[in-house]
């Protein structure tokens, strides 16, 4: 499994923290019938804004955007577009989420359905999955 | 060999033929000469055993024969008598074992009579590969009829008898196996030795066989047979014997036998100035073996009997009176006195700190005895972290750390790694600041470095240093004031550790500091102390940046002053504030001064304009400054592109931003928003690049809706349909092209974006 075998299936986009990298601000995949943007999230402000995040769903031209940086896991749907936010996988700390709770999301695109499940880790509690679904072109609730 | 083979077959069917017609005297004549090939000088031992055991299978069918023809008559003291008349020795020898044993079991004698005649008569094959064989010989026929009770049985024999008789043997066989290392030629020793450890079953099979009777009980173990069986080790003064037979006591014997005669016979004789024997492997033999007893149940060891001490003093005795002793075996030694201290004793931990501290003792003495042997160090220092799985207990082991100087340095470094990343992946915490100070100590040649720092590899020394950055986390304590002294007593060992490391190992630190900011401010309501230790926090972390400030780490201590200044921002005390502002205006100097790069600059202006976005707690004295600053900053970027967007960003500043004196509401300035986007459009209008320009109306008329939708007064239908015209005006003036057709997708979504929300009513 070697660095081309992470190329062909690895998609990154610049953190704040990655220094001196050449890679990429934002980044669009296409996976079947949805078109996915990536930006690490540090870069719109206000940081987390569902409308600025939005602007940038609109220029990247995506079905689904995904951003991440305030640690705060969200999974919504607004004007068509569906938003996710897995959050911190440990729990990280975040300067404007208290205590994180730790989260990684898995996503399934069948045609024109795109399925999250959510895996979260609440403090004092057993691993929740929860199961969002959302179709190209449908309004959500 | 063929030629003897086919000799002795064709005695042996004389004989069978001749026992078939019932003529006993042609078939003894026939067994005789069949026994006469034994008497061989020209084969090699493992050709030899080939010959006696078909030559000693034909024996069983005359043993048969006597066994159901004499037994009938009566006559077995007459063959008995007859047999020894036979020509040579050897062949009399063999036919009088087989009949000795049909003899005994006719019960028509005293069986010890006729046992210790068999034995003493052996002595008349002094030629050591025939002796050896003949006594085998005698061992295995007389498997079942040895006495084995305390009591003399009507045909006499006891149990003492069948000892002294299975003794005499051993010790005459012992001494035929010795006597083969010195015939020959000194050229051959090499091919000697081979042979005899091919026949060194035979002498131990003595010991086996005595290990079997029943009636052998500890005591007659303890005074009788270890002693005999060891003097004859002693005097035989022959290293493949002692070494060979040593081992074979302990493999034969049961535990409890070893057990009772470890301390006073056992070990002593091992020591012994004389023997010869390799001491190391019957050391680790024989502790091993107890070790296993003892796990087993340990019930096994009486209570009087303290295995690690006993072995302990040993041990130590032997290293000390071989002053020539290889490092791999005194540390195999010390090797096996740990396991033994582990598994048989687990909560002594004091049992291994002793064995460390003799290992560290006799290094100390004597350099010398510990060169060449970091390989074996390293693996014996693997013991204690593998086993206990917690390193809070390898921390307790003062002599452990000491051992460390005797590693030469990469074999240090890799324990040091290995130690780092067990902690890691076992996530063994490390809650008190005595414990980090005891762990970093330990881990000093990774810490802090050594003379062989240049030639690591790069790549290696990256991995290395963002494992001590990682092990940063393994240190927590629950209490914060117990925190802070970790906290403070990382940054005393890491700061050691010089520009290389910091900017690997300080940046977990400082988020570790950040982060205890926040649990004292969560916890202020129990604490009155609260906000002169925040303030000592900040200190603490305004100390760390300073260190890469002046290691020149200008990215990144910039990002961590930004980080610094959100958390001061929290803390809601006028001490934080002054602390943020600080930090802020640092974060503008590194910006300033030494990001020179323009896409570096932007990226850069661009995070600072969102962190302090975030600020709510500056007072207005404070946050206006700042607001001019980055506006000023973002516009006097070299590219206008990125003043334009630099600019634009700041808007947001007027908007969201918020200072103390709105306590908690943003500032709601339309004004200035509008007053930045205009500005930012004007810089628009300077690219000369049209394509430029209209992505960048486009991004423009973004923040436009985006305010418009927000409830921003300012940004009007008329100011967003003014902007949109003019990109309709210049659109079509575009080149094709790929970046054209995304601008223009763009704009068709934020138009579609207007409509959809319903933003003009036109």
């Amino acid at each position: 499994m070697g660095k081309q075998w992470y190329q062909r299936r690895v998609r990154v986009v610049r953190g704040d923290f990655d220094l001196n990298s050449n890679l990429p601000e934002q980044k669009v995949v296409t996976v079947g019938q949805f078109k996915i943007g990536l930006i690490h999230g540090h870069q719109i402000v206000p940081w987390g804004d569902h409308d600025a995040i939005a602007a940038v769903c609109r220029q990247l031209d995506v079905d689904v955007m995904v951003s991440g940086h305030t640690h705060k896991l969200e999974a919504y749907q607004q004007d068509n577009k569906f938003y996710i936010n897995p959050g911190s996988v440990t729990g990280a700390y975040s300067p404007i989420e208290r205590n994180p709770v730790p989260a990684f999301i898995l996503m399934d695109i069948q045609a024109s359905t795109l399925v999250i499940y959510v895996y979260s880790l609440p403090p004092e509690g057993e691993m929740e999955v929860k199961k969002i679904e959302f179709k190209k072109g449908e309004k959500g609730e | 060999s063929s030629g003897i083979n086919a000799e002795y077959g064709r005695e042996a069917f004389n004989m069978q033929r001749s026992l078939d017609k019932g003529q006993l005297m042609d078939g003894l004549r026939h067994a005789t000469e069949m026994l006469n090939e034994l008497r061989t000088s020209i084969l090699p031992p493992k050709n030899y055993y080939e010959l006696y055991m078909m030559v000693t299978m034909e024996l069983t069918h005359l043993n048969m024969y006597m066994s159901a023809e004499f037994i009938k008559e009566n006559k077995i003291a007459d063959l008995y008598e007859l047999v020894q008349h036979a020509g040579n020795i050897l062949p009399r020898l063999y036919l009088l074992i087989t009949v000795g044993v049909v003899y005994i079991r006719s019960e028509e004698c005293s069986r010890k009579d006729i046992l210790q005649d068999l034995v003493e008569m052996c002595r008349g094959v002094q030629h050591p590969l025939r002796g050896l064989f003949l006594r085998n010989f005698l061992l295995t026929s007389t498997r079942d009829v040895l006495p084995d009770d305390e009591t003399q049985a009507s045909d006499g024999g006891t149990i003492e008898d069948s000892i002294n008789f299975i003794l005499l043997n051993f010790s005459e066989m012992n001494k035929l196996w010795v006597r083969m290392q010195h015939q020959g030629h000194s050229r051959d020793r090499t091919k000697r030795e081979q042979e005899r450890l091919e026949l060194k079953l035979l002498v131990g099979t003595n010991l086996e066989r005595l290990s079997r009777l029943e009636g052998v009980t500890v005591d007659k173990y303890e005074k009788q047979i270890l002693p005999a069986v060891l003097k004859q080790l002693v005097n035989c003064k022959d290293s493949i014997a002692q070494e060979y037979l040593m081992d074979c006591i302990i493999q034969v014997f049961p535990d409890e036998f070893h057990l009772r005669t470890l301390e006073n016979t056992f070990l002593d004789t091992c020591c012994h100035p004389q023997s010869q024997v390799n001491v190391r492997n019957i050391i680790i033999s024989i502790i091993g073996r107890l070790s296993n007893f003892a796990q087993a149940d340990p019930a096994n060891i009486p209570d009087d009997i303290k295995l690690f001490d006993i072995f302990s003093v040993k041990v130590t005795q032997i290293i000390q009176s071989r002053s020539d002793m290889p490092p791999e075996d005194i540390l195999a030694l010390q090797s096996a006195l740990i396991k033994l201290a582990l598994n048989v004793y687990p909560s002594e931990t004091g049992y291994v700190n002793q064995v460390l501290q003799d290992t560290l003792s006799i290094f100390q003495k004597e350099e010398s005895r510990a060169k060449g042997c970091s390989g074996e160090l390293s693996k014996l220092l693997r013991v204690p972290v593998d086993h206990y799985q917690d390193i809070l207990v390898v921390l307790q082991l003062d002599a452990y750390p000491k051992l460390f100087s005797f590693l030469e340095l990469g074999t240090r470094r890799d324990l040091c790694v290995y130690i780092a990343e067990h902690v890691i992946e076992t996530d063994t915490l490390i809650y008190s600041h005595e414990q980090v100070d005891m762990l970093w100590s330990m881990l000093e040649c990774l810490v802090a470095g050594g003379p062989d720092d240049t030639t690591v590899d790069p790549e290696d020394f990256e991995c290395e240093q963002a494992l001590v950055g990682r092990l940063v986390h393994q240190m927590t304590s629950t209490v914060p004031d117990q925190q802070f002294l970790i906290l403070s007593t990382c940054k005393k060992h890491l700061t050691a550790g010089g520009d290389r490391r910091i900017q690997y190992t300080l940046p977990s630190l400082i988020f570790r500091a950040i982060h205890l900011c926040r649990v004292y401010h969560e916890l202020r309501e129990e604490d009155e102390k609260w906000e002169k230790k925040v303030t000592k926090i900040l200190q603490y972390i305004n100390s760390l940046l300073s260190s890469l400030v002046k290691a020149e780490f200008w990215d990144l201590s910039l990002r961590l002053y930004l980080q610094a200044a959100l958390v001061c921002d929290t803390m809601g005390i006028s001490n934080a504030e002054t602390v943020g502002y600080e930090f802020m205006s640092q974060a503008f100097a590194i910006y300033e001064e030494e990001v020179s790069d323009s896409k570096a600059q932007l990226i850069a202006i661009s995070l600072i304009v969102a962190t302090f976005e975030q600020t709510r707690n500056f007072s207005e004295e404070n946050h206006e400054p700042l607001r001019s600053q980055c506006f000023r900053a973002g516009s006097k970027l070299l590219k206008k592109p990125d003043q334009c967007r630099a600019v634009g960003l700041c808007s947001h500043l007027y908007w969201s931003g918020r200072n103390r004196e709105g306590e908690g509401e943003p500032l709601r300035n339309s004004t200035k928003v509008l007053e930045c986007l205009k500005k930012a459009v004007r810089i628009s209008n300077q690219c000369m690049e049209p394509t430029v320009q209209v992505q960048l109306f486009v991004e423009l008329l973004n923040k436009y809706v985006y305010f418009l939708c927000n409830g921003c007064e300012e940004v009007s239908e008329s100011v967003l349909s003014q902007l949109i015209g003019k990109i309709q005006e210049d659109m079509p003036g575009l080149e094709s092209g790929e970046i054209t057709r995304q601008i223009v997708k763009h704009f068709e979504s934020t138009l579609g974006f207007v409509t959809h929300r319903q933003l003009l009513s036109t």
